[in-house]
């Protein structure tokens, strides 16, 4: 850990954290130990016994910086920003943090490599950021004063939109980063619909004007055209060159208003996100908007309705740091005795116990809005599947998971996901971190369903459906979709929505390339390949985002898959009537190529109602016999057969029809 | 329950000759092209096997399969039939000598029959030249009719005729036509086996490289030409691809010219299995020798044997593997015997497996015997499957 003072240029000093043996760091103080400024008090002489190193600035400096650093622990709240940044995907988010994480000696090169080796995979994979962490960063202004800024990270997918709203309701602005060649997108527009909402100011910056294809003229008269904010306003920038960086930090201190406290009668504090540490518990990153959060305060989470104790209070450099306290405008994070995340609802108010402030504005029940099951494809690995689940949950309040049983998959859980890219994800990392081998059911929206009585049902699996004449009518979620694409795209774009269901309120040119479709789609339409096929209409040029519109009569219907006349549960899809058959014409077709012959015919059917729509057959076996079998080959042949015999003790019977395990997977894939 | 009254002397035996003069395309046993200086080596391990058995041995039986056992020179031959008599193995009821079209010569077929040869296995497989020819047999349809006159000749009056369907390219007439010829030769019996492409071998490469292979529906139109030409000619079914001449007059659950050797591989009774890579099953274990030439001479050459694996099963796995096998046979099993061989009984044990193969029309118990039926017998990898205990 090493770090040779040439490699921080610009860092003032640094505490190292002590690091555990499982790379967790653990901040060196804990509250048994002095507070930082508190040996800073004591004078110099301290100075070396905790490791502060200079860089390559003459002692004397090291000295004063040491002493601007004290300064800069009793922050007020003049001095504090707390900021987001938003940006469409591959826009240059990720690099920004890390050059302003950098330029204010934050982190140092070394420590950056570190920083995303530790990070999931599938965050920089997939060029997304799945979980937020706030960092807070000090930087000296060119008007000599020194800033505490708060960089509030935002998950970067349309999936996560409470998420990002969250952490917005937690800064005063944000920096909206749009990339110079490729122009405003679709998360460009609904992040900016976002952060207007919470009222935040925005710093628009123009990113990537290195690039040879960057136009940053037309980029600036898109800003004005579509967000309405004035082009003169960016700053230009190369986060990967590092152009225009201190301009941006300077941008954050002046532009971006300072905290202000909200003048309820005591401490009041945002929880907008958390993580689970083995040793500490669930820790929740707080924003502090009144008063003074410190442990030993006995707080109420008016959400969740729960009292705790603070155990600690501290903040990230990105790494955690303890501190004596969280001041109002102050970014950072709290433990208490806080066992399960399910305990503490994102977007809670944090207030004191015995003198209660009201609820801070914004806050909302995550529901997950698109289900789908889990199984696990060996069915011993049940037990681990629910271990994993349970460990993903931790770090992951927004994934919900009950056990559920199915006749063709066994014993599984019902999942609920925040949108497909977060079903994903969780498979993934099942699959990676946990080597877990599972098979999903077809995604499921959540379907209201006004039975005749009068009742109200919310269905998120297709088993569950009543019987039609019990209901009244469904309704399906609908989204707000945003899809931006080239002009010449036009034609097929609005056919793929008209058949995803969707009805293109809005058309309007964005400049002389591209066109914007708003329009009003079903959230069931856009969860297999909405996004992919957009991708593929557009060679790529196109992006799209949505917002949750509410819900909508529709004339759905479960469509059933019969296989020799016996319902395949894991098969069975609620679909809209006008889709029905098309897909039970595609599932029978796709059953037919997985499901072996028997030694009589398998009749595949898919039915609505008890209407057949779909019918395929799988002829029967006519043979099943190897003609040459001698003394010789008799042993060979045995083991032959019980592998075969084998196999069929896999495959799950429907009636008297084997399926194997790998059908259920094809079938599902598809 | 499995307790069985084991045989005092072993009555079967079989020899494994692993040299061909070309591997065929769809063959998987193990042979090697023969060389003078390894056969002759071969020959001394053999006999040097046959030795080390000899004492446990009396065969009713003898079967030397391949490879290509007429490949073996006249002095080879009598090197081995004299080691036999020396350790008195002759005396069978019924001993089998496989031969190619190619390679028999009335001098080696006269020389087997006086030693005590009585049953020549033909490998002629098709009489079609195009099918010969891509099946990598090295015979011509004209050798056939040559080697076939040659072993009556000889005094041999149980022939078998081996022949091979749905081969890729085969149409239902070539099939007819072949089938035609093949009982025209008069043959006491006639074993017909639906092509096996098995991995390692050259057809089942071509296959893979996209050749089209004979569909299911032609496969069972062929099976069915066989069944009816087969009767017609006079022969019985008794096993899935085994059909023989009943001579005896009457009607037998197996007639007379069936294969007793193999009868009794597949009722589940003992044989010594020798040479390179041969299988034996005496009193309950299943021996592999080792498959290489060179290996197999050089452990012999020690004075041991060349076994390179054994299997010995449970009681009830045992008569598990009897049960699947025996029903390839249309007589299936007699409970009786078969209480006898395995010390199970088969309705007890079994009971639930029989009876879904007779609701589906697949097998019938006729008094003391169950059996599968004629559509049963399609399934009979199945129906075998289903009788398997671990």
């Amino acid at each position: 850990m090493e770090n040779s003072p040439s490699e921080c240029p610009s860092r003032r000093f640094c505490v190292e954290p002590v690091h555990s043996r499982g790379g967790r760091a653990i901040p060196f103080y804990t509250q048994q130990t002095p507070p930082l400024f508190a040996v800073l008090a004591h004078g110099m002489a301290c100075v070396a016994f905790w490791r502060i190193r200079t860089t390559e600035l003459p002692f004397r400096t090291a000295l004063s910086t040491v002493f601007c650093s004290d300064r800069e622990l009793h922050m007020d709240a003049a001095h504090i920003r707390n900021f987001s940044i938003i940006a469409h995907i591959d826009h240059g988010k990720t690099t920004l943090s890390d050059r302003l994480l950098h330029r204010t000696g934050t982190v140092t090169t070394r420590e950056m490599e570190d920083q995303l080796l530790d990070s999931m995979d599938l965050e920089r994979e997939r060029g997304i950021t799945i979980k937020a962490h706030p960092v807070t960063m000090s930087y000296t202004a060119r008007n000599g004063e020194t800033y505490e800024l708060n960089l509030i990270d935002t998950p970067g997918h349309v999936d996560f939109s409470y998420e990002v709203s969250r952490s917005l309701s937690a800064c005063e602005g944000a920096l909206l980063i749009i990339d110079a060649a490729q122009g405003v997108e679709a998360q460009t527009v609904a992040n900016v619909h976002l952060a207007t909402k919470q009222k935040l100011a925005i710093v628009p910056v123009i990113n990537k004007i290195d690039l040879p294809h960057a136009n940053i003229p037309a980029t600036k008269a898109q800003m004005e055209d579509i967000l309405a904010i004035p082009g003169d306003n960016a700053i230009l920038a190369s986060a990967k060159e590092g152009i225009g960086i201190d301009d941006i930090l300077e941008a954050i201190v002046h532009r971006i208003p300072p905290p202000a406290p909200t003048g309820a009668v005591s401490m009041q504090a945002l929880g907008f996100d958390s993580y689970f540490d083995t040793y500490k518990g669930v820790v929740t990153h707080v924003r502090v908007f009144n008063g003074e959060l410190r442990p030993g305060m006995l707080v109420k989470l008016l959400h969740s309705g729960k009292t705790v104790e603070i155990k600690e209070v501290g903040s990230f450099n990105p790494k955690p740091y303890v501190r004596e306290k969280l001041e109002t405008g102050e970014t950072g994070y709290m433990t208490a005795n806080i066992k399960s995340p399910k305990d503490v609802k994102m977007g809670d108010t944090i207030t004191d116990a015995r003198n209660p402030s009201p609820v801070l504005p914004g806050f909302k029940e995550i529901h997950p809005m698109v289900f789908s099951g889990l199984y696990p494809i060996n069915t011993a690995d049940y037990e681990h599947l629910k271990a994993a689940l349970g460990k993903l949950q931790l770090n992951d309040s927004a994934f919900v998971y009950q056990p559920e049983s199915s006749v063709a998959l066994g014993f599984g859980f019902r999942c609920g996901f925040l949108g497909l890219l977060h079903l994903e994800i969780v498979q993934e990392r099942l699959r990676r971190e946990y080597n877990m081998d599972i098979i999903a059911t077809y995604p499921s929206v959540i379907y209201r369903v006004v039975m005749t009585d009068g009742k109200v049902k919310e269905i998120d699996n297709p088993a569950f459906l009543p019987e039609p004449n019990y209901i009244e009518k469904v309704e399906e979620p609908m989204v707000f979709s945003l899809v931006i694409c080239p002009n010449e795209y036009i034609g097929d774009m609005m056919a793929l929505i008209a058949e995803k269901r969707g009805v293109v309120d809005h058309t309007e040119t964005l400049d002389p390339r591209r066109v914007m479709l708003t329009s009003t789609m079903p959230l069931g339409e856009i969860l297999i390949d909405f996004h992919d096929r957009i991708k593929s209409i557009t060679r790529g040029f196109g992006s799209m985002d949505y917002e949750h519109a509410g819900y909508q009569a529709s004339d759905m219907v479960k469509l059933d898959m019969l296989v020799n006349g016996e319902s395949v549960d894991a098969f069975s899809c609620i679909v809209h009537r006008s889709k029905a058959e098309g897909r039970g014409r595609a599932l029978a077709a796709k059953l037919k190529e997985v499901i072996p012959r028997q030694q009589y015919q398998v009749a595949i059917q898919a039915a609505i109602g008890g209407k057949v729509v779909a019918r395929e057959s799988v002829s029967a076996l006519r043979k099943d016999v190897t003609a040459k079998c001698y003394g010789g080959d008799i042993s060979r042949k045995r083991k032959l057969l019980e592998k075969q015999k084998e196999g069929k003790k896999r495959m799950k019977s429907f009636g008297s029809v084997n399926i194997p395990q790998e059908a259920f997977i094809e079938v599902l894939k598809t | 329950m499995g307790d069985v009254v084991e045989e005092d002397v072993i009555r079967h035996l079989y020899v494994h000759v692993p040299f061909c003069a070309r591997k065929c395309g769809y063959c998987a046993f193990y042979s090697e092209a023969g060389e003078g200086a390894l056969v002759s080596r071969y020959v001394e391990a053999l006999v040097r096997e046959l030795e080390l058995v000899a004492g446990d041995l009396r065969p009713r039986t003898v079967f030397f399969g391949g490879g290509t056992p007429s490949l073996l020179t006249l002095g080879q031959w009598e090197r081995i039939l004299k080691s036999m008599d020396r350790l008195g193995l002759l005396g069978a009821a019924e001993w089998t000598v496989e031969c190619n079209p190619a390679t028999v010569s009335p001098d080696k077929a006269k020389l087997l029959r006086d030693w005590g040869v009585n049953r020549v296995s033909m490998g002629a497989q098709s009489f079609d030249e195009s099918l010969l020819e891509r099946l990598g047999r090295v015979h011509s349809r004209a050798m056939i009719y040559k080697s076939f006159d040659v072993l009556r000749a000889a005094g041999f009056e149980n022939v078998n005729v081996d022949l091979m369907f749905a081969i890729p390219g085969q149409t239902l007439e070539t099939w007819r036509a072949t089938l035609g010829e093949a009982l025209a030769l008069g043959s006491e019996h006639l074993s017909c086996y639906e092509v096996i492409y098995e991995e390692d071998t050259p057809l089942f490469e071509q296959w893979k490289g996209g050749m089209a292979r004979v569909d299911e529906d032609l496969a069972c139109a062929m099976y069915d030409e066989l069944l009816g030409a087969a009767a017609a000619g006079g022969f019985q079914q008794y096993e899935v691809a085994n059909f023989a001449r009943h001579l005896a007059g009457g009607s037998a659950e197996v007639p007379d010219r069936a294969c007793r050797h193999n009868v009794n591989c597949w009722r589940g009774g003992s044989f010594y299995g020798l040479g390179p890579s041969a299988a034996g099953y005496v009193r309950g274990a299943r021996t592999r020798n080792r498959a290489n030439t060179t290996l197999y001479c050089e452990e012999l050459e020690r004075g041991r044997r060349a076994i390179e694996s054994s299997e010995e099963l449970g009681p009830l796995a045992r008569a598990g593997e009897i049960a699947a096998f025996g029903l390839r046979m249309t007589a299936g099993w007699p409970l009786e015997q078969f209480r006898q061989r395995t010390g199970f009984d088969l309705p007890g044990e079994w009971r639930e497996e029989m009876r879904r193969m007779i609701a589906l029309g697949y097998g019938e118990l006729n008094g003391e015997r169950f059996h599968l039926t004629r559509e049963g017998l399609r399934f009979a990898d199945w129906a075998g499957a289903e009788f398997l205990r671990s």
